[in-house]
């Protein structure tokens, strides 16, 4: 055909035989963000014994029933990534540790309904999804996760095997669409949760292959990680898109990546031996100095902000600078907030100018708007 | 784990070298986590009058 043309879920460019989305092409068909693992903005290259709940690279939540079962680093154990990937998430088991019943220990991703609405989940015309992901475990077997609404009331268990150890494997998954339950639609809310499972109680895994009225966050029988001591997961290249097979992985540039991570998270970092900006301002009074810090991108909603550390200061002419206590925001919206300090060693004047500083890399500022 | 109010709007989580400041907003999972811990009978520190 002369020209690019759109027949069904294919669009075919003028180059014969070449189609838009079979290869690698950009197109945003992956809903899942940061599925290469690439941006880590909270911990780096650090190894983390989680929280539950506490993210570990971008968008991706670790949920641990007890914390210090498994550690999270980005390209843990420095094996090579697959072929195309430079970044992997590593977990790595801390126990030998038989998960009960009701125990929980898995990776998550929640996807915002306005990147899930059009898949139509909970109506007739419900869509078919692919997930396919690079996986290397020193175990193998049967492994497990499943995709799960909001309200955790409906789920899909899957399962997908690790033949050999050790080595990087291509796992997919295809997944008919939810026709019944009540799913997230175009909202801020969480639309799709895509969850991996690291060792699961049997009262949250159930049958692969088949929706379920359930909060069942992987499949009955999978391998569990945190069940071996020094056992290790490491995965890449997630991706989930309408369709019935998998296709080549949806390379983003950097900044791309990283854009779509900041609508969630982003952090504003000091510098060891160095001075970074914050933003500018004014005294509100004479303890009282604030300033304006606006987000990058326009977050999901408004965001918690949170400060780590205790080397804000504050300059308000040559030679005059301050430390802020008691910091606080206020005015908060998805596109900035305002930052205002309880107090301040050094008296100021009303409506005199200032300019918020960070002056050490162990205080930082975290804004986050996650699901 | 102590929330305290914030002097203009939104609470204070206080943690070991850390100020977790929570907005009033019904999306924001952390003031989910609030409404949750408000509901098992806790209730926040006054504001700091600084």
């Amino acid at each position: 055909m002369p020209y690019g043309t759109v027949n069904a879920d294919v669009i075919t460019t003028s180059t014969a035989g070449g189609v838009l989305g079979a290869g690698n092409a950009s197109i945003m068909k992956n809903r899942i963000i940061n599925g290469a693992m690439v941006i880590s903005q909270r911990s780096g290259t650090s190894s983390v014994s989680p929280t539950d709940g506490q993210f570990s690279v971008d968008r991706w939540k670790c949920r641990t029933d007890i914390t210090g079962k498994y550690t999270f680093q980005q390209n843990a154990g420095s094996v090579t990534p697959p072929v195309g990937f430079s970044n992997y998430l590593g977990i790595t088991s801390s126990t030998a540790y038989t998960v009960p019943s009701g125990g929980y220990y898995f990776l998550v991703q929640p996807i915002e309904g306005f990147n899930t609405a059009d898949l139509g989940w909970g109506t007739a015309n419900a869509k078919t999804v692919t997930l396919s992901f690079q996986v290397y475990s020193s175990l193998t077997g049967t492994f497990g996760g499943s995709l799960m609404n909001a309200a955790n009331n409906r789920s899909y268990p899957f399962t997908y095997t690790i033949s050999t150890a050790n080595t990087w494997t291509t796992a997919s998954v295809t997944i008919a669409g939810d026709t019944t339950g009540t799913w997230v639609g175009a909202t801020n809310g969480s639309g799709i949760e895509v969850n991996f499972g690291l060792g699961m109680g049997s009262t949250l895994s159930g049958t692969a292959g088949a929706w379920a009225g359930a909060s069942y966050y992987s499949a009955t029988g999978a391998v569990s990680v945190v069940g071996t001591n020094g056992a290790t997961f490491y995965i890449t290249g997630v991706q989930l898109e309408v369709g019935s097979s998998a296709t080549g992985f949806e390379y983003r540039q950097y900044t791309q990546e990283l854009v779509l991570c900041q609508r969630y998270f982003w952090r504003k970092s000091g510098v060891a031996s160095a001075v970074v900006t914050v933003g500018s301002g004014m005294a509100y009074n004479t303890t009282d100095i604030r300033c304006t810090l606006p987000n990058p991108v326009i977050m999901r909603t408004t965001p918690t902000i949170a400060f780590t550390g205790s080397n804000f200061e504050y300059e308000k002419a040559a030679s005059a600078r301050g430390t802020l206590s008691s910091i606080d925001s206020a005015y908060r919206s998805p596109e900035a907030s305002m930052l205002y300090s309880g107090a301040s060693t050094t008296a100021t004047t009303a409506g005199q100018g200032a300019i918020w500083y960070i002056t050490d890399s162990a205080s930082y500022i975290s804004i986050s708007a996650e699901l | 784990m102590i929330y305290k109010l914030s002097r203009i709007d939104g609470v204070i989580l206080i943690k070991e070298n850390e100020r977790v400041c929570i907005p009033f907003d019904p999306a924001n999972t952390d003031y989910q986590a609030y409404l949750k811990w408000v509901a098992e009978g806790n209730t926040p520190l006054p504001a700091e009058n600084t």
